[in-house]
């Protein structure tokens, strides 16, 4: 006698998950595979993840075919191995409730990119109907013609971006301090850092991640976000990192920014920033933070006055760095490089002084670099 | 309607010398609804007979008449003695052109009333149209306004094949306006009675008319209702209800046949399929309970379906 099959189901791949789209098979029916084989590829709104298989065996049925969307849990598969399918374990608490939606809803769910177990439903028992999905930022695609141009519908990452970030500017109260940082020094300390053999390549962005990692080590009380009625306080320093990828922007999170040294700092930033443009980032590169880093220096724009990232309280936007006249001590002119730092920050759980001092605290470390060489002090002191 | 049934039929009369009539006091008579007033007196004894009290007689007869060439058009006064003319309705007129190689069709067409508000008791008030629509190789149609009964009579005697033509009781009284050159209307074609976005109402025969009442109570909360009139049963107009639908996302079905079994239950089953993405809330049905139609006035008109029935059916589905 066969034994009986085991189901393959959609993994659960971040808290907010609650359904994915099976982008691809990569295995078909009759297919033997072993631990860590990729059996096929999930897209949720955020991100394509392939899913191994946990263990030997063998694929008998797929019962999902590619392009279909569905709710976590669903068996996607029979297979002669054991029952789970590894991905990234997620934490699988709060967000397994069934949802209930009615099919028009989760159709237009769907097309809208939006997360059903984000939305809360009008109807009996909580149903969610399909006026509980918000309405798209993209229009409904039109006809060509010469005057109007061509509608383009969004994909996954873009419509969803569009959607969060419609939601950060309206739900969140931002406010914004300035300044600049005086970094000739930095800019020689990277010189001399070049010609040291074997070290990774430094860039104006990883000293700002190392900088801001600092900042949030030598004021912990600030790294915190909004959530439901209130804050939540984070543990680790970690900051984001606003990365233009062919899919879109994507804000992965560098773990720890403020506890690694520079050329650990580099390398990884430098990994997490390659994962973002290829496509491969695990759905808990996304995830936790309380501040971005969006560097736009590159394109030699003087400032960036950018949208916090949901679920964050700060983002700093960074400028290229120019030469200035400034007044000396005594009314003479003297050259200096500065970048122009912009930190955007949610009111509700940061005032003007608070942000105005943790900025002034990363243009300082900024404009005394030699500090990033040393250790960082233990967590939480101040 | 009554006279526009009478007209249709006339009309096939005088156009089509295969076309008769038979059935239970329709020559002298004239019917026991007046349908057939006058028929006689115009086109002869043989060609409008009268029968005897035989339901099984009577389609007997027809299907016989219709596979050696003619086109007879049977009443049976009651639908609830569908019952005893089922054998050669569903074994011979359904059957033939398939057993038969599609060499030889039943173009019959059995009339026959149904449903009640007349007090007329458990036997002389059913609506049994589902169990004709279970029926591969029968047609079933049911119309609901006058203009409709004609056209829909004159489509039914055209139609190489058995075609039952439902007529609803409480209608027959019905006063509407014909065309003098009436549009042909298919078999298997609904109609949109009344615009609305906010929810689908399909129905047929009486129910029809409970719907555009329901749909103008609704008007007066702000719902604005489409009703659907199916006209046709078997084959049904898939195609309309879905693109009804897949603009308001929420459906009610209403007739005035018992409930469970029903047409209902088909339409429903079918766009939980096919309808399946467009919905947005719960397919609900309007019908009789499942229980036989009272002799009591009052309790026939409990029993019966309505306008605040189907109403409260559409608010549920939009909750």
């Amino acid at each position: 006698m066969a034994a009986p099959l085991a189901e393959i189901v959609m993994p659960k791949l971040g808290l907010t998950m609650a359904e994915g789209l099976l982008a691809e098979w990569r295995v078909a029916p009759g297919a033997r595979v072993a631990a860590g084989d990729v059996l096929f590829v999930v897209e949720t709104e955020k991100i394509a993840t392939e899913v191994e298989a946990a263990g030997p065996g063998e694929i008998r049925e797929i019962l999902v075919p590619a392009g279909r969307t569905v709710p976590v849990g669903t068996p996607v598969a029979r297979w002669t191995g054991a029952a789970p399918a590894s991905a990234a374990p997620g934490p699988a608490a709060a967000a397994d409730r069934r949802i209930v939606a009615t099919p028009l809803a989760r159709r237009l769910a769907r097309e809208r990119g939006v997360a059903l177990s984000t939305l809360a439903g009008s109807g009996p028992r909580g149903r969610i109907r399909a006026k509980d999905v918000p309405a798209t930022a993209a229009p409904a695609p039109a006809p060509d013609d010469a005057t109007r141009g061509a509608a383009i519908p969004l994909d996954r990452v873009r419509a969803a971006a569009a959607r969060r970030l419609t939601q950060a500017k309206r739900e969140i109260p931002h406010f914004y301090v300035g300044a600049a940082a005086e970094v000739s020094r930095l800019l020689a300390l990277r010189e001399e850092w070049r010609e040291l053999p074997g070290a990774p390549r430094l860039t104006v962005t990883h000293f700002v991640l190392a900088a801001v990692g600092r900042a949030l080590l030598a004021m912990p009380e600030l790294n915190r976000v909004w959530e439901g009625e209130g804050w939540r306080r984070l543990s680790s320093p970690d900051v984001g990192i606003a990365v233009d990828t062919p899919h879109g922007l994507l804000a992965p999170v560098l773990r720890d920014a403020g506890h690694l040294p520079l050329d650990a700092l580099a390398r990884r930033a430098d990994a997490l920033i390659g994962r973002a443009r290829d496509g491969r980032l695990a759905p808990d590169d996304l995830q936790g933070g309380c501040i971005t880093l969006s560097n736009v220096g590159m394109h030699g724009v003087r400032f960036l006055v950018p949208i916090v990232n949901p679920g964050q309280s700060m983002i700093l936007g960074l400028g290229a760095a120019e030469s200035v006249f400034r007044p000396d001590a005594h009314g003479a002119p003297a050259l200096r490089r500065e970048v122009t730092l912009v930190l955007a920050a949610d009111h509700r759980v940061l005032d003007g002084a608070a942000a105005a001092a943790f900025l002034a605290r990363v243009v300082a470390i900024l404009e005394k670099p030699l500090a990033l060489l040393l250790a960082p002090a233990a967590t939480g002191s101040p | 309607m009554v006279q526009a049934i009478n007209r249709a039929l006339a009309e096939a009369l005088a156009e089509d010398p295969a076309v008769i009539l038979l059935g239970e006091d329709i020559g002298a008579a004239g019917g026991p609804f007046g349908a057939t007033r006058g028929l006689q007196q115009r086109f002869g004894p043989d060609r409008v007979r009268d029968t005897p009290i035989s339901e099984a007689a009577i389609m007997g007869a027809a299907v016989g008449a219709a596979l050696t060439g003619l086109r007879p058009v049977a009443e049976i006064m009651f639908m609830d003695f569908v019952t005893l003319a089922m054998d050669a309705l569903v074994n011979q007129a359904a059957k033939a052109r398939f057993m038969f190689g599609g060499q030889r069709g039943v173009p019959l067409v059995l009339r026959t009333p149904h449903g009640g508000g007349l007090s007329a008791g458990p036997q002389h008030s059913q609506c049994l149209e589902a169990w004709l629509c279970h029926v591969p190789g029968l047609k079933v149609v049911c119309p609901a306004t006058p203009a409709d009964a004609y056209a829909l009579l004159r489509s039914a005697i055209a139609d190489p094949d058995p075609v039952v033509v439902v007529e609803n009781k409480a209608l027959y009284a019905m006063k509407g306006e014909v065309p003098d050159a009436p549009e042909p209307i298919p078999i298997g074609r609904a109609r949109i009675v009344r615009p609305g976005r906010d929810a689908t109402i399909v129905a047929y025969g009486a129910a029809v008319h409970w719907a555009t009442d329901a749909a103008s109570l609704l008007a007066a909360e702000g719902i604005e209702a489409e009703v659907l009139d199916l006209r046709s049963l078997q084959p049904w107009d898939e195609a309309a209800v879905l693109e009804s639908l897949s603009r308001t996302h929420r459906l009610v079905v209403a007739h005035e046949a018992v409930e469970a079994f029903g047409v209902g239950a088909e339409i429903a089953a079918r766009m939980a399929d096919a309808g399946f993405d467009e919905l947005d809330g719960p397919i609900l049905r309007v019908g009789a309970p499942f229980t036989p139609v009272p002799f009591a006035r009052e309790l026939e008109a409990a029993y019966r379906p309505d306008a605040a029935r189907i109403a409260a059916a559409v608010r549920r589905t939009l909750d």
